[in-house]
């Protein structure tokens, strides 16, 4: 028997669409005080009947066509029945026969090739508060601005095999569903995770929120498994919960199958038929991806492949860095700026670049001192740091203030003959053959010019004048 | 023959340059609704004499005199008039006061109606004889029997008042059709889509059709011409509404099958009316063999699964009967209101259509009858291609007496829609008109058109009357 175990991971994961009013009714999808956006149709008031929102249909095509899904050109909607207190309905109306897109693929960075089963839309349910925490409230109350609004289900194939390629499966999918727009902001992608080894019976755990815990409620889950089949037991398909504060799954029920949910086609709703005109339309407003846009950086400024696709890794970076070089900043200067110095002081403080004032003017000025030699690599991370997370001057200003410039009014010659009078033991002991004292008077020159000269230079310098 | 002066649209030209006529008319129904009689007979659900003063007072101001002015209109209880308890003749709903009028009730009340009240109902249309509710309405012909479902209480009303009145009802599966032949009415069910179900509670979201009684054909076709229009916030609200009527018709065909399953008597009338229609049209027979051997099945399919899950939202958590939930979880809660408030009936449909949907039965029931609803529905059509019109015998026998009923099982019961099933399935558009009587009982003739052919209806019934 084979040490090796082959993983399964399959995801169904559920978005938050940017639409401006609900699935099926005019509601605002914006409300912030509980209970304020509702109407008869979300609040399930007999008598309603639900309005399809085109603009989710728009979007779930987007998606659908991105992730490289054939797109159904006549589809509809379905009744998903069970009794729940945050379903309006006891219904949640659904895509079941036939999705707005199925049978679609994306490529990971390794060139690994994940399918994606089908993407449907949904409606959300509302959302149930507990005031004093899950299980441990006496009641529990209802906000019904979340009902109805709208809701992708993106399914894959069960052709991730592990937690580490699940979490760059969704890091690659939330940058997709980024550059499309159409995934309302601060909101946060809900998973069901499935798992299973050696071909066996699958888990699946249910609703994991965000990507690391995703990551961690398979990896939990993997090891779960694995010690189960050691033991000689036999894994049995159920669902089971993750609890992101033990970072641990529980067993929620057993199998429990699709259909028990007793499907049938809504019948307030009637088929949608996607005209060509529609397809056609949409196809051309898609935006450049970001796989296509990292091509095309590495084509046209002769990036490296790495610096393309971090820069292509998130929508706003990306953007940052057309804004810089269409100022005529340079590619190659900029890009090594934004992947180094900017991603490292957002990722060192945890930030991200929607979290943060960054102006491509201001880094533009820097870009273009970089590139001009006016400022050192050093000084550089030295601005970004403070523009990011100091007092955030602009990086000239930082720059100007501490007077950190490279400028050709620096008598670097005058330095060194300075600094060699002053230290003539080191420079006996050099001329001995002692190469750290060449380091030593290097410091030196190097604290008296304020690292506006690059430590090449000087050692240059250095050496010319002691030879 | 109909006289002039009794029809709405009469009363509707006299009552734009008198207004005391409508005040008069009202005045004459609200004595009627509070009569003792009326009362015994349950024909009313609801009635809020404070919001038809306040309709009165509006419509005694209004500047535009529409083509309802003044004329008092009963509701179906399944439709939804804005702050009057609508409930669809069910326990569950007791005191759901909408937020919002039903399509119809705008439409009405656009063109000058006056909304009346509420007319009693079996419990979400799921019934034929009205007997499914709290408050059963008695035929005006004879109390002892049935007024006919499930708008039964419409049908009794406009039956039993004297006055100008008109009312609203709902059909899924021949519920104006049935209640319009035992009362001696005439019920219009149009096209499924010509008439928006916005507002309207749903009992089978495919399948319902709001439609009109009336005492005559010209009040059901007036009230319907009003009603009918597209609506963009039901989907399922047809754009391209009545088709002009074409042709005169010529040719009309009577369907055998459905006289099979009739009585002798009923058979016997309905004959002798249609031996008398031949001196206006061709008169042949058409059988439609699919129909009558699948049609009640599919519908009853159809018909529980979707009603199963418009129930499943009543729980008593929003709005209707509510219980204490204390320490109960909410599925306890839920079964709780649910096992005390529905009917048996609704339970036994609710479990019907469950069943019909669930994994294993989906196949051969739900998603089979939704394929023979296809086919049932060509056969009416290559029918249509020989025939203008469809006749058959309103239902199969007179109206009942409730101790007949009691004896019925579920099934005789479901079989008594043999008449009025098919038509309603495949979303054809039919109407109900006397064709005599059977020791004082009406006996109802029904008509059968193709879709958007409305107007059809209308000629035919006129030269009926």
């Amino acid at each position: 028997m084979s040490d090796e175990t082959t993983v399964m991971i399959g995801l169904e994961i559920h978005a938050s669409l940017n639409t401006k009013s609900k699935l099926f009714c005019s509601c605002s999808t914006d409300a912030v005080e509980p209970n304020t956006s509702v109407c008869q149709v979300c609040l399930g008031h007999p008598g309603s009947k639900p309005v399809l929102n085109e603009k989710a249909v728009e979007f779930a095509t987007k998606i659908g066509l991105a992730l490289n899904c054939k797109i159904n050109e006549d589809f509809f909607f379905s009744r998903k029945t069970y009794f729940y207190p945050d379903m309006a309905s006891n219904y949640q109306i659904t895509q079941y026969e036939i999705p707005v897109a199925e049978n679609g693929f994306v490529f990971l960075n390794s060139g690994k090739k994940v399918g994606i089963k089908r993407a449907h839309v949904e409606w959300d349910p509302a959302a149930l508060i507990h005031p004093s925490g899950m299980g441990k409230s006496s009641y529990v109350l209802i906000d019904y601005n979340r009902s109805g609004m709208p809701l992708i289900e993106i399914v894959t194939q069960p052709d991730l095999s592990s937690p580490a390629e699940a979490r760059e499966f969704m890091n690659l999918l939330e940058n997709v569903l980024g550059y499309l727009q159409v995934l309302k902001p601060n909101t946060t992608l809900k998973v069901d995770c499935n798992i299973s080894i050696n071909g066996g019976e699958r888990t699946e755990i249910k609703n994991v929120s965000g990507f690391a815990a995703v990551e961690k409620a398979l990896t939990f889950e993997l090891a779960r498994q694995k010690q189960e089949v050691k033991r000689g037991n036999k894994i049995e398909q159920h669902t089971r919960a993750f609890n992101a504060e033990t970072g641990t799954t529980v067993e929620l029920r057993k199998k429990e199958t699709e259909a028990d949910y007793g499907y049938i086609f809504d019948p307030d709703l009637v088929k949608v038929t996607l005209s060509k005109e529609f397809l056609a339309k949409t196809k051309a407003e898609l935006p450049e991806l970001p796989e296509q846009k990292a091509k095309r950086l590495q084509e046209q400024y002769k990036l490296s492949e790495y610096d393309a696709r971090v820069l292509c890794s998130d929508l706003a970076l990306g953007k940052l860095f057309d804004s810089i070089v269409s100022k005529s900043g340079d590619a190659i200067t900029a890009a090594r700026l934004l992947t180094r110095e900017v991603l490292a002081v957002l990722n060192h403080d945890s930030l991200s670049l929607a979290g943060v004032e960054v102006k491509a003017e201001d880094l533009l000025e820097l870009v273009q001192l970089l590139a001009s030699g006016k400022v050192s690599d050093k000084n550089a991370k030295a601005a970004v740091i403070n523009y990011i997370s100091g007092d955030k001057s602009s990086p000239k200003n930082f720059l100007e203030k501490n007077n950190l410039f490279i400028s050709a009014s620096i008598d670097l010659d005058s330095i060194i003959t300075k600094v060699i009078n002053a230290n003539r033991k080191a420079v006996v002991d050099y001329a001995g053959g002692n190469e750290k004292s060449l380091n030593f008077l290097a410091g030196l020159v190097m604290r008296e010019t304020k690292g506006t000269v690059s430590p090449q230079k000087v050692l240059e310098e250095l050496k010319k004048k002691l030879s | 023959m109909v006289k002039r002066e009794e029809t709405i649209a009469f009363f509707v030209e006299q009552a734009k340059e008198d207004f005391s006529l409508v005040e008069k008319n009202l005045a004459g129904v609200i004595t009627e609704i509070k009569s003792s009689s009326a009362k015994k007979l349950n024909y009313i659900e609801e009635f809020d004499a404070a919001d038809v003063l306040r309709q009165v007072a509006e419509l005694k101001k209004a500047k535009y005199k529409g083509k309802l002015f003044g004329v008092p209109v009963s509701v179906k209880d399944a439709i939804c008039v804005k702050g009057i308890e609508s409930k669809a003749g069910s326990k569950i709903l007791k005191g759901y006061k909408p937020l919002f009028d039903a399509n119809v009730i705008e439409r009405a009340r656009a063109e000058g109606a006056i909304i009346l009240a509420k007319t009693t109902q079996d419990e979400f249309g799921f019934g034929t004889f009205a007997t499914h509710t709290e408050k059963v309405p008695k035929n005006p012909f004879d109390n002892e029997r049935s007024c006919g479902g499930s708008s039964g209480g419409a049908a009794g009303f406009t039956a039993f008042t004297k006055n100008f009145h008109v009312a609203i009802g709902e059909s899924t599966g021949g519920s104006i059709a049935a209640p319009a032949s035992f009362c001696g009415c005439v019920g219009i069910t149009p096209t499924y889509g010509l008439v928006s179900r916005y507002g309207l509670i749903d009992y089978a979201n495919s399948l319902d059709k709001i439609g009109t009684i009336g005492k005559n054909a010209e009040d059901s076709a007036l009230l319907l011409e009003v009603i009918a229009g597209y609506d963009a916030r039901d989907s399922t609200s047809l754009q391209n509404a009545f088709k002009k009527e074409d042709a005169p018709i010529k040719r009309i065909a009577v369907i055998k099958d459905f006289f099979d399953g009739c009585d002798d008597e009923v058979k016997k009338v309905v004959q002798k009316k249609i031996s008398e229609l031949k001196k206006f049209y061709e008169v042949e027979e058409v059988s439609l063999p699919l129909n009558v051997k699948y049609a009640l099945a599919a519908y009853y399919i159809i018909a529980t699964c979707e009603a199963s899950t418009n129930l499943a939202k009543l729980s008593g958590l929003r709005y209707g009967a509510q219980g204490t939930v204390e320490g109960k979880h909410f599925d306890e809660y839920f079964s709780e209101i649910r096992s005390k408030e529905f009917s048996d009936e609704a339970k036994r449909r609710i479990i019907l259509g469950t069943f019909a949907r669930m994994s294993g039965y989906r196949d051969a029931y739900y998603l089979k009858a939704m394929r023979v609803r296809t086919k049932l529905i060509n056969e009416f059509n290559n029918a249509f291609k020989r025939y203008d019109l469809l006749l058959n015998p309103t239902m199969p026998v007179v109206a009942p007496k409730f101790d007949e009923i009691e004896k019925l099982t579920p099934l005789q019961n479901f079989a008594m829609d043999l008449c009025t099933g098919p038509a309603n399935l495949a979303g054809l558009p039919h109407i109900s008109v006397n064709a005599g009587f059977i020791n004082g009982l009406p006996v109802g003739l029904m008509a059968i058109a193709p879709h958007l052919q409305e107007r059809r209806l209308y000629s035919f019934a006129k030269v009926m009357e």
